[in-house]
């Protein structure tokens, strides 16, 4: 039995019919097409499913759709502005802190959560934001750099 | 060479990252296909036995199960394998691990699909398993694989090290352990497959080698070769794993059989339980060197686990060996590697091929023996390091780019300031802190057996130029390094080019992305075909331009007079003409490296054309009452020969370094426990320090532009320097990857750092 749920995705409200057992992340992706949020793991220890639901950030594996009935989120697909790249993307950018990109839209989006709360964190502050995402590809230090940059 | 026109050791914007950042490429997983049916394995559960029954009846009943696949469903051949062909796709009547793929379901969905694998009854008659690599070489041992349990040995031989050993002033002999490793890429395996209008068989999958998938699909299946295209999606990264064929045959199989589009996306857990792992191996080493520190001798005995299937164990079997001299001239040497089946989970490649595992005991070796002669670990070190005109283990005269000095040298006021200030500042009562050094060598391409990559360019009509290669990029950033060389060649920006990567529809072979082969290799390959393409458009402005061809170069799309700049024809001229006149603007690049075959008895030959050579130093603090090891820094100097796209080959080596700290604090895969990231444990961005890369450009001069490779280098010196740095910190050693608490902890106790009285 299907329930229907109401969301803002992305500033754009959707009204959606979901099963009671699917998670956040399996109607981003296969309901919405919302494939920048990814799955790598299913039980909330990798992070890439990271999207922000009212604010904060959670493991939308570990989020089940009716739970997101009324909210508001905000996935990778939402960063870019009118004017272009969000100042996190423009970081990571300038920083050289992508190589694969399957972990990218979950520190992308851990980033902006600790940002909007502390603009300006410390090394510290930035690896524990993000310790809840794994990256094995980069060693994590252009993508500390490029998050502590931003309203530097 | 061309003119280098700045494209060459500037790190332009990298292909594909501003999708990365909108979250835009498609991964396998992410492919939209017109009601797919989804794969599901059923993996053995037993870790040897033979398979006397498989009922399917039951599954098949399941609600939306459309199909249920099995060894006999294997149109052709059901072996698989890049170097021996032993895995089954689907097993043919025995498991020889748990995670071998007993059958496949294709369903309408998920919740069907594993519902009615677990419905599938297998009726096993349990076998004898064997688990250890050295009871596995016993006579009454249970075979593995009916041609018995040694799959192969590699040997090296040099001079006369037992005889060289009496001479010496000090001999130092240690048994090393490894631990079996999980690759951890971020993107678990997935495909997805559809047939083309033409009835193709289409497969996307998440590869680093689409070329070596092709030839696999076309002996399973026994179609022609054009019959299969493989195209590589984006993919999260690799390590080694992804060039097993981990899920594009079973997408394949289904495809051959239903012909309706297909998926297979593994979780973490079949990731885990379902591809290669790193290899474990057990390593005796003796090591003598004379007063001054000059290594005079060493033997190695070396047993490597390959669990159920080679795999790349034969690879690893004879990487490990090769490189167990350490980036040394040694000149009485005597290795042997064996690689053993077993019933564990079959291993792979990673990161290194067993060099990794290599360089922990050596470079172990090193310091036990600086520290008996009361020598300084850096000295030691320098006092042997490999130089031009010197003779490796094989025999192989280095006469090209030998940059292990330079590293060394560029560590050394890293390494002098960490011992006379950092070493010595105030801690926690608990806290000890060490300074540690690890060195290394390692081979580009694959060892003493052809590898080469080919490539194509062409320009159409109008100009326009468009790169064809096969190489694979995972994420470390080959398709921008080999758009920045065509680029260089060619005298035009590289976003002026159409780069056509990893579909074997349009590309041709350019081999594994492994071995850190590509930027060397395929590199060649593109240079090579861009030269040719140069020198038609050279010849033919010499035509246009009546100019000489020495007179003449390529600048932002002309063909221009040096002397004159303004003297020029733009390439879309020289292209219509040429297509008037029906000269052909495609043409093809090739490159393989020189090598010679090995010895099967001595090991002698030439097994790479180059070598990259590298130095970190870790400095770690130890808590000597929990074994807690926290890394303080790390710095890390590789010679690269010519770094293409710095800030790329300083990603992969802090990506390197990450991966070498998993490999010495934390990283082990238990066959029976481990199930998910909770249980095997990576470098989270709290684990990490800072880590201050040094490239060093040794030139070599088979190198497009001088580069060789990082990829695998940038792991393997971590391990040994942070564990070199614990045991300067705890005066104790340990002999068994990983360092985690419990082995630290346990030689904190055994050197009697781990007292109550410095509580007090």
């Amino acid at each position: 039995m299907k329930k229907l749920i109401q969301m803002t995705i992305n500033d754009t409200d959707c009204e959606i019919a979901v099963r009671p057992n699917q998670t956040l992340a399996d109607v981003l992706r296969q309901e919405l097409g919302l494939t920048g949020t990814k799955k790598g793991c299913e039980v909330g220890e990798c992070g890439t499913c990271t999207v922000i639901l009212n604010g904060k950030p959670v493991n939308s594996c570990l989020v089940l759709a009716v739970q997101a009935d009324g909210c508001s989120i905000l996935t990778i697909e939402g960063m870019q502005t009118d004017e272009g790249l969000h100042p996190i993307q423009e970081a990571f950018i300038d920083k050289g802190a992508i190589q694969c990109g399957f972990c990218t839209s979950g520190m992308i989006l851990s980033a902006k959560s600790l940002l909007d709360q502390n603009p300006h964190p410390d090394d510290k502050e930035v690896r524990t934001a993000i310790s809840g995402n794994l990256c094995r590809c980069t060693g994590y230090q252009k993508i500390v750099e490029a998050i502590k940059g931003v309203n530097e | 060479m061309k003119s280098n026109n700045g494209m060459i050791g500037k790190s332009i914007p990298r292909i594909g990252a501003i999708e990365r950042l909108l979250g835009k490429p498609l991964f396998s997983a992410d492919m939209e296909l017109d009601h797919p049916l989804v794969l599901k394995v059923l993996p053995s559960d037993r870790h040897h036995a033979r398979i006397l029954d498989i009922d399917t009846a039951e599954a098949a009943r399941v609600e939306g199960v459309v199909e249920i696949f099995t060894a006999e469903d294997i149109p052709r051949n059901h072996l698989t394998g890049i170097i021996n062909k032993d895995r089954p796709l689907l097993a043919k009547n025995k498991v020889r691990s748990k995670g071998d793929a007993v059958a496949l379901v294709a369903a309408l969905n998920i919740h069907a699909a594993e519902t009615a694998a677990k419905k599938i009854h297998v009726v096993y008659e349990d076998l004898p398993s064997v688990h250890d690599p050295e009871e596995a070489l016993k006579n009454h041992a249970s075979k593995v694989h009916e041609k018995g349990n040694l799959l192969f040995t590699r040997k090296i031989k040099k001079g006369n090290p037992e005889k060289a050993f009496e001479a010496c002033a000090v001999v130092v002999e240690k048994t090393y352990r490894t631990s079996f490793l999980e690759h951890t890429y971020l993107e678990p395996d997935a495909g997805a497959g559809y047939l083309d209008p033409d009835g193709n068989l289409v497969i996307i999958a998440s590869t680093q080698n689409p070329h070596y998938d092709h030839s696999e699909l076309v002996s399973l299946l026994g179609v022609a070769p054009e019959k299969v295209r493989i195209v590589q999606a984006a993919t999260g990264g690799g390590f080694g794993s992804k060039l097993d064929l981990n899920v594009q045959g079973f997408i394949g199989l289904a495809l051959y059989h239903l012909k309706r589009p297909v998926m297979c996306t593994f979780t973490r857990e079949e990731t885990y339980r379902m591809t290669a792992k790193r290899h474990p191996l057990k390593m005796v080493f003796k090591t003598g060197a004379d007063e001054n520190g000059h290594l005079m001798a060493m033997t190695a005995k070396m047993i490597c686990d390959t669990g159920a299937y080679g795999s790349y164990g034969l690879a690893v079997a004879s990487r490990a060996p090769v490189h167990a001299t350490g980036p040394y001239e040694i000149d009485h040497v005597d290795v042997e590697c064996r690689c053993v089946y077993t019933n564990n989970p079959f291993a792979g490649a990673m990161r290194g091929f067993g060099v990794p595992q290599a360089a922990f005991a050596h470079e172990s070796q090193m310091d036990l023996l600086a520290e008996a002669l009361g020598m300084d670990p850096l000295e030691i070190r320098r006092v042997n390091a490999l130089k031009a005109g010197h003779k490796t283990a094989t025999g192989q005269l280095l006469n090209g780019s030998v940059g292990i000095d330079q590293c060394l040298e560029a560590v050394k006021p890293h390494y002098e300031n960490a011992l006379k200030t950092w070493l010595h500042g105030e801690t926690d009562f608990a806290k000890q802190r060490g300074v540690g050094l690890g060195a290394m060598w390692y081979g580009i391409g694959n060892t003493g057996v052809q590898n080469p990559s080919t490539a194509h360019i062409e320009m159409d009509g109008e100009g326009r130029i468009t790169l064809y290669t096969g190489c694979a990029d995972i994420g470390q950033g080959s398709t921008t390094v080999l758009s920045q060389i065509a680029a260089a060649v060619l005298g035009i920006s590289p976003d002026m080019l159409c780069m056509v990567v990893g579909d074997t529809a349009f590309t041709s072979n350019a081999g594994a992305t492994s071995a850190s082969r590509q930027t060397y290799i395929s590199g060649n390959a593109v240079k090579n075909a861009a030269e040719k393409l140069a020198d038609v458009l050279l010849t033919e402005g010499v035509d246009l331009l009546k100019r000489p061809k020495t007179d003449l170069m390529l600048e932002n799309g002309f063909v221009v007079y040096k002397k004159d700049p303004d003297h020029r024809m733009p390439f879309s001229k020289i292209a219509a003409r040429a297509a008037k006149r029906g000269i052909p603007l495609r043409w093809q690049g090739y490159f393989d490296p020189e090598t010679v075959p090995l010895d099967p008895e001595t090991g002698e030959g030439v097994p790479y054309a180059t070598y990259a050579f590298a130095c970190h130093v870790a400095l770690v603090t130890v808590d000597v009452l929990t074994g807690e090891v926290t890394v303080h820094k790390i710095i890390a100097a590789h010679d690269v020969g010519r770094a293409i796209h710095p800030a790329s080959v300083e990603g992969q080596i802090r990506g390197g370094a990450a991966m070498g700290v998993g490999f010495a604090l934390m990283e082990e895969y238990d066959p029976s426990t481990t199930r998910s990231l909770k249980d095997y444990h990576i470098p989270t961005a709290m684990d990490m320090p800072e880590i201050i890369p040094i490239i060093i450009e040794s030139s070599e001069p088979t190198g497009p532009f001088g580069a060789k490779g990082v990829g695998e280098p940038a792991l393997i010196p971590t391990a040994p320097a942070v564990i070199n740095g614990i045991t300067n910190a705890v005066s104790a050693r340990i002999y068994h990857l990983p360092a985690n608490l419990e082995r630290v902890l346990e030689a904190s106790i055994q050197s009697g750092k781990f007292t109550m009285k410095e509580v007090a």
